[in-house]
């Protein structure tokens, strides 16, 4: 392709702003047409001319603009084509229903008005099929549809099962190239030439050179742009977009360098692998890298949360605005069980909310557990220091989600064991001060491996 | 009769100033066209309404509102691990290699000459640099392997040796600094020069408290610390608002002066008297806008509910003797190191966030393995009864516990080598911390120095990464808490900083 001299290309990337006028005219103009006809305001109908000819003359600007950005060879393929022959058909149309207006043009069997509202619609049918063409030109052929509600969706790569089914490319690279580069990069709109949909054209490169050297990623057009300095004015992705993370730059690095840039390679397969499985897996949200996963709950009711608040209870979102909480009742809140009681069924209204629920020291009571069995989402449950026995325990019904019980301080005995080999998840409960010995503990802990009793100092 | 003053509302010609005064009059409006409970289901439409409800029984519905309102910072980011933290800081620079990061190839080279190549043409301080030789001082202290983790242990820490499996230690810690005031500066507030929020600050600014009735980050000083002096700016707010700033318990009898009433007073008006202030507080805040009238308000708010609060978190009285026994007899004495881990231990139960310790004497220029003995011995059993304690009761799964000076000691002997006696000099490049409980790995150990604990040989960790996990550990981005000062937006990490994956849980 011919160089293209750079005031061109600049004065081109004023054709996204200046296509915007004729749109207006034009759409300005098919509205005061159908206006003066429906309310009848024929006043209004001197000014159509007017419109059709600045938007004739600003779409004969945009078309100029349009063809000097398109020189500059970013953009390709028959979208392109199509954009540039409805933009001139707009242009040639518009010109054609200025003249019309005007009465220059006399159509013998029809009415001028008539006339005038059929130019005017075929005119916002042409201007629709251009915008729609440019529309995808500069924000990628999927961009209308990809989550409207109907038509298919783009097949995507099922993702994979366990580690030894990860595709270092399908899984790992390309879903970071899609993330941070096509919307530029792709097959309609390769800007500097460059699209990195798939393999070939990855490999094919752009028009500054190749953008993947397998192996040697100092070659490697793409890494050398996304590492430079974030001032660089060189720096991929450009200004005001999401640049690429750490971990997906090393991820990049790893299948240049180490995997020799093969599309086809598994992780587990891949040389020096080590280095980089953390990185990976942690990316892919899998084994023992997920991310832990916030239970999904309704918002909790602001209201209740202030009744809460105002009722003692210290409440803290544990992410924002994750509707998760953090609920403490402090010491000695609660006077009385019945005082709990009350406390307990107020907090009930936001039952699935609580992640975290201190009760310590409060005057609770195995009674009250019945209640507390009801929140499903709790992780960490401090009940320490009241007067709960056994039986309360086996009221918990086995909270699935529970990972710690605090139980020190209360009088729960080696009884409690049965109840507790039934939770799922439980993996620490603290029973210092209770009934139970250290022998209970050991014989406990030869047949359950998961749930770790710590007792602290016995005294 | 003084509720009568006419709230009349004085107008600034200053640009900045009416910015601010516009931003009051919006605050109003939604305080004042709105009403009580109302208005927070309306903040709710604003999505300004969650962050810490930090309200109690008493708060008034225009409380409620403003503790809602305080939610501008979008914080946490992700779920933490870590509710509350104490810092216990050894202030002078522990001597790693007589501690835990043993070197046992070195009993060889006693006397020899430290390679140039180790030194690696680093230039040294002004108390050792000048030195015509830098004789290999191998520690004098016995190490032996504990616990399941196996972690090395000198015999200076006989108590720390029994929790190791509960400990994650740092061997590859390095600092910019090799000057105590920058290098403690640069350690507690990310910058070598005062001036910059302490960690605690940052806390306190960016999640708030969890306990109303005590200040969010409190400081406790060991008594009687010599060495290198200790100043509050390390406990600072910075440019952060006031209220965000470490209150120091003072080391004794009595940890908060004042606090109870003067004689022939009973305090009953107190209430009421604050309450007017307030008022005329309030009408300062409107027409100045300047925070720190807030501050000062949030402050005598404070003040005031200490007045019952700390009584009683301070009366160690009730505490049995076998605890007493465990943090060692020393923690009958107010406001030696191990009473001071006691008190911490009662204000992170009673839901103080930020405890920071500080002791002072780990600077051994000489008589290394005397002093190091003798700081051990005032610190080792109460360090390692805070874990036992707050393990036992089941907080150390939310607690994190960190322990660690400004920077590490030398291999090479500062001053004469004998068989029985060294003096070791400020070292950057290579030091050791250890971290334990909520979110850091237990019984693991992380890094490693060279042969002679002089170079980081692999994962180091510099003071930027530590702030940058410490923060992540509390759901904290360290890249996304930031506050705008001087035109620009500073964080705890400034622009360094990487989360220390390898060592979370």
């Amino acid at each position: 392709m011919n160089e293209v001299s750079d005031i061109v290309i600049f004065l081109g990337r004023f054709h996204p702003l200046i296509v915007h006028l004729p749109i207006g005219f034009i759409m300005f103009a098919f509205l005061l047409e159908i206006l003066s006809k429906w309310k009848n305001l024929k006043e209004l109908r001197a000014a159509i001319p007017y419109a059709l000819l600045f938007g004739a003359i600003t779409a004969a600007k945009a078309c100029l603009l349009g063809y000097m950005l398109a020189s500059s060879g970013e953009y390709d393929g028959p979208m392109l084509d199509g954009h540039f022959w409805f933009g001139i058909a707009t242009t040639a149309f518009t010109l054609l229903a200025w003249l019309i207006s005007i009465d220059k043009i006399k159509f013998i069997k029809l009415a001028s008005f008539k006339a005038n509202i059929a130019t005017l619609t075929f005119l916002v049918v042409l201007i629709s099929i251009t915008g729609h063409y440019g529309g995808n030109l500069t924000h990628g052929a999927d961009y209308l549809t990809k989550y409207a509600p109907f038509g298919e969706k783009p097949q995507k790569i099922a993702p994979p099962k366990d580690v030894n089914d990860v595709v270092l490319f399908d899984h790992v690279i390309y879903p970071i190239l899609e993330e941070k580069c096509m919307s530029c990069h792709n097959p309609s709109k390769k800007k500097g030439g460059l699209a990195l949909d798939n393999a070939e054209n990855i490999l094919k490169g752009g028009k500054k050179g190749l953008a993947i050297v397998p192996g040697d990623i100092e070659k490697s057009g793409v890494f050398h742009r996304v590492t430079l300095n974030h001032d660089d004015k060189e720096f991929m992705p450009p200004d005001g977009k999401t640049p690429l993370t750490e971990e997906e730059i090393s991820l990049l690095s790893f299948w240049i360098k180490s995997a020799k840039a093969d599309f086809s390679i598994k992780l587990v397969a891949a040389e020096e692998k080590e280095e980089i499985l953390k990185t990976a897996l942690a990316y892919l949200n899998m084994g023992e890298h997920a991310k832990e996963t916030l239970p999904e709950v309704q918002p909790a009711d602001s209201i209740a949360v202030a009744k809460l608040a105002n009722a003692g209870f210290t409440l803290r979102e544990l992410v924002y605005n994750s509707g998760i909480y953090d609920v403490v009742l402090p010491s000695k809140t609660a006077k009385s069980s019945e005082e709990t009681t009350k406390l307990l069924e107020q907090l009930a209204a936001i039952k699935n909310n609580v992640l975290w629920l201190s009760l310590q020291d409060n005057q609770v009571t195995d009674t009250h557990l019945k209640t507390i069995a009801q929140f499903k989402n709790l992780k960490q449950l401090y009940l320490n220091k009241n007067a709960i026995t056994d039986k309360g325990i086996a009221e918990l019904k086995a909270i699935e989600t529970l990972k710690s019980l605090n139980l020190y301080g209360t009088e729960v005995s080696k009884e409690s064991f049965a109840s507790l080999v039934n939770f799922k998840n439980l993996q620490n409960v603290y029973v210092w001060k209770t009934n139970v010995t250290n022998e209970d503990v050991k014989e406990f802990e030869k047949q359950n491996s998961a749930i770790k009793l710590h007792l602290g100092i016995t005294k | 009769m003084c509720d009568n003053h006419e709230h009349k509302k004085l107008r600034s010609n200053n640009r900045d100033l009416q910015e601010i005064e516009k931003q009051i009059d919006r605050r109003h409006f939604l305080k004042k066209t709105s009403l009580g409970l109302g208005a927070l289901a309306f903040s709710s439409l604003l999505g300004t309404e969650k962050l810490w409800a930090n309200i109690n029984a008493e708060s008034s519905p225009e409380e409620i509102l403003n503790a809602y309102n305080k939610n501008r910072l979008g914080l946490p980011h992700h779920l933490p691990k870590a509710k509350r933290i104490i810092y216990l800081f050894q202030s002078g620079g522990p001597s790693q290699m007589d501690l835990f990061d043993y070197k046992p190839k070195l009993t060889d080279m006693f006397g020899k000459e430290l390679p140039e190549s180790v030194i690696g043409g680093q230039k040294l301080t002004g108390m050792s640099g000048a030195q015509s030789t830098l004789p290999i001082a191998p520690s004098t202290f016995k190490f032996q392997q504990y616990g399941e983790s196996r972690a090395w242990v000198s015999d200076a820490m006989p108590y720390l040796s029994e929790v190791v499996d509960e400990l994650c230690f740092i061997k590859g810690m390095q600092t910019d600094q090799i000057n105590h005031t920058p290098a403690i500066t640069f350690m507690q507030t990310g910058n070598q020069l005062p001036g910059r929020p302490s960690i605690g600050s940052w806390l306190s600014y960016g999640l708030g408290s969890d306990n109303e009735n005590l200040p969010t980050f409190i400081t406790l000083v060991s008594k009687n610390g010599k060495g290198q002096p200790l100043k509050a700016s390390l406990w600072g707010n910075g440019f952060l608002p006031t209220e965000h700033q470490g209150v120091q318990f003072r080391s004794g009898k009595d940890p908060v002066l004042y606090l109870s009433d003067p004689e022939n007073y009973d305090g009953h008006d107190r209430r009421h008297m604050l309450d007017y202030l307030s008022h005329l507080n309030d009408l300062q805040t409107d027409s100045y806008g300047d925070p720190e009238i807030q501050a000062r308000m949030a402050q005598y708010e404070m003040a005031f509910k200490m007045q019952t609060s700390v009584p009683e978190v301070t009366d160690i009285s009730d505490e049995p003797e076998h605890i007493f026994d465990m943090y060692g007899k020393d923690s009958r004495d107010p406001g030696t190191y191990a009473a001071n881990c006691l008190m911490a231990r009662k204000l992170l139960e009673k839901g103080v966030k930020f405890v920071q310790l500080y002791h002072q004497g780990w600077d051994q220029h000489t008589h290394c393995p005397g002093g190091v003995k003798n700081q051990s011995k005032k610190t080792d059993q109460a360090t390692a009864a805070l874990i036992k304690d707050l393990k036992q009761r089941g907080m150390l799964e939310d607690t994190l516990v960190v322990w660690g000076g400004e920077f590490g000691r030398t291999i090479y002997s500062q001053g004469q080598l004998t068989e029985t006696n060294y003096g070791r000099d400020h070292h950057p490049k290579a030091f050791t911390m250890w971290m334990a409980g909520a979110g850091v790995k237990p019984g693991f150990s992380y890094g490693e120095t060279d042969d002679f604990s002089y170079n980081v040989v692999k994962d180091p960790v510099h003071v930027h990464d530590f702030h940058a996990t410490l923060l992540h550990l509390f759901g904290v981005d360290h890249e996304k808490l930031t506050f705008k000062h001087q035109g620009r937006r500073y964080r705890l990490t400034d622009v360094h900083g990487h989360v220390v994956k390898d060592i979370l849980t």
